[in-house]
């Protein structure tokens, strides 16, 4: 990934738009198991990043830098949801809920829906090394927080996730989805 | 890919997500941050919010004060606290204007000066007074009563 951007570059930013949006939103799409809301979370997340852009520094990665804001802003968005949630139901106290979409029932992943269920921080540290390839020094510093803790995390993230798809766990990748050349992230 | 840190996921689970997530296709919708207007920072306007807070304090305070809504009104108020009206003459010669009648008639030329308890009663009329000096024993000529004293001694 190519790493000499200027800060305050607007042709920079234009390419690391292009490199890093698929890149964010595939994150956020497991963080939020929600396709237009990791779609929000992410344009957000870049327009932020380019009001900021100027005070970029160079010494950690632009996608790593992004991908925090871009976090960030998705435990905002989980938390407002989590308030509207609690207001939907309140509102409908009484009567019966709506029963959920078969199509979209069917074409949701049991491991994406299992990622979308873990706090997001500790959902951003799975993403961001066993999809995304980054270290634990690379991913402590795009979620400001120590490599000690991004280690817990990442153990704490791996249990509840096996615990959450034992029943289900299989090799086989649900014919929804095709899977395609992934995306290495090769830094070392 | 470095893959010195520990393997907490395991390897088939992590090419699921591998697959699973690559498969996800980001929307061709256009960047938003090319339209995104830039963010007013509120703090631009803390000099202005603050004078017109500090204004209106002021102007509450100073209705407050003088009971009037009309700025002329506490433009004189704090004329008049600042420089108050110094006293004129005129106010300071009443009082000796209105006592001017009754000092020569009421006091003769040769009356010692009044006791300082008596200060304040020279305002008053010159009936009041002339009962005073009968009852001043330091009189020089109270004429009845020489003449009572000297019967009465003999």
């Amino acid at each position: 990934m190519p790493d000499d951007y200027s800060p305050g570059s607007r042709e920079d930013f234009d390419r690391l738009y292009q490199v890093a949006y698929p890149r964010v939103y595939r994150t956020l799409t497991a963080l939020l198991s929600d396709p237009a809301a990791a779609e929000d979370c992410a344009q957000d997340a870049f327009v932020q990043a380019y009001h900021a852009w100027s005070r970029w520094r160079p010494d950690a990665p632009a996608e790593a830098w992004v991908h925090r804001i871009a976090v960030n802003r998705a435990i905002s968005y989980r938390r407002s949801a989590k308030l509207r949630t609690v207001a939907e139901v309140l509102r409908r106290l009484g009567r019966p809920a709506s029963p959920p979409d078969p199509a979209e029932h069917a074409a949701r992943s049991d491991l994406l829906d299992a990622l979308g269920a873990l706090p997001p921080k500790l959902a951003a540290a799975i993403v961001l090394r066993h999809y995304h390839g980054y270290n634990n020094r690379e991913i402590a510093a795009a979620l400001g927080v120590s490599e000690r803790t991004i280690g817990t995390r990442l153990r704490q993230a791996g249990e509840r996730l096996r615990q959450a798809l034992e029943p289900s766990f299989s090799l086989e990748a649900p014919s929804a989805f095709q899977a395609d050349s992934p995306e290495l992230y090769v830094k070392d | 890919m470095s893959k010195t840190d520990h393997d907490a996921l395991d390897p088939l689970l992590e090419a699921r997500l591998r697959a699973e997530l690559s498969a996800v296709r980001p929307p061709s919708s256009p960047p938003r941050y090319t339209t995104a207007a830039a963010p007013i920072r509120a703090w631009r306007f803390a000099p202005v919010a603050l004078a017109i807070a500090f204004t209106g304090i002021l102007a509450l305070t100073a209705f407050a004060a003088t009971g009037s809504p009309n700025p002329a009104v506490w433009t004189n108020r704090v004329e008049t606290v600042i420089n108050p009206p110094s006293p004129t003459p005129s106010s300071q010669s009443e009082p000796a204007e209105s006592e001017s009648p009754v000092a020569p008639t009421a006091v003769p030329a040769h009356r010692p000066p009044a006791p300082p308890t008596e200060g304040p009663e020279p305002t008053g009329s010159p009936e009041h007074e002339s009962p005073e000096p009968t009852d001043d024993h330091e009189s020089p000529n109270p004429s009845p009563s020489p003449a009572n004293s000297a019967s009465d001694d003999h």
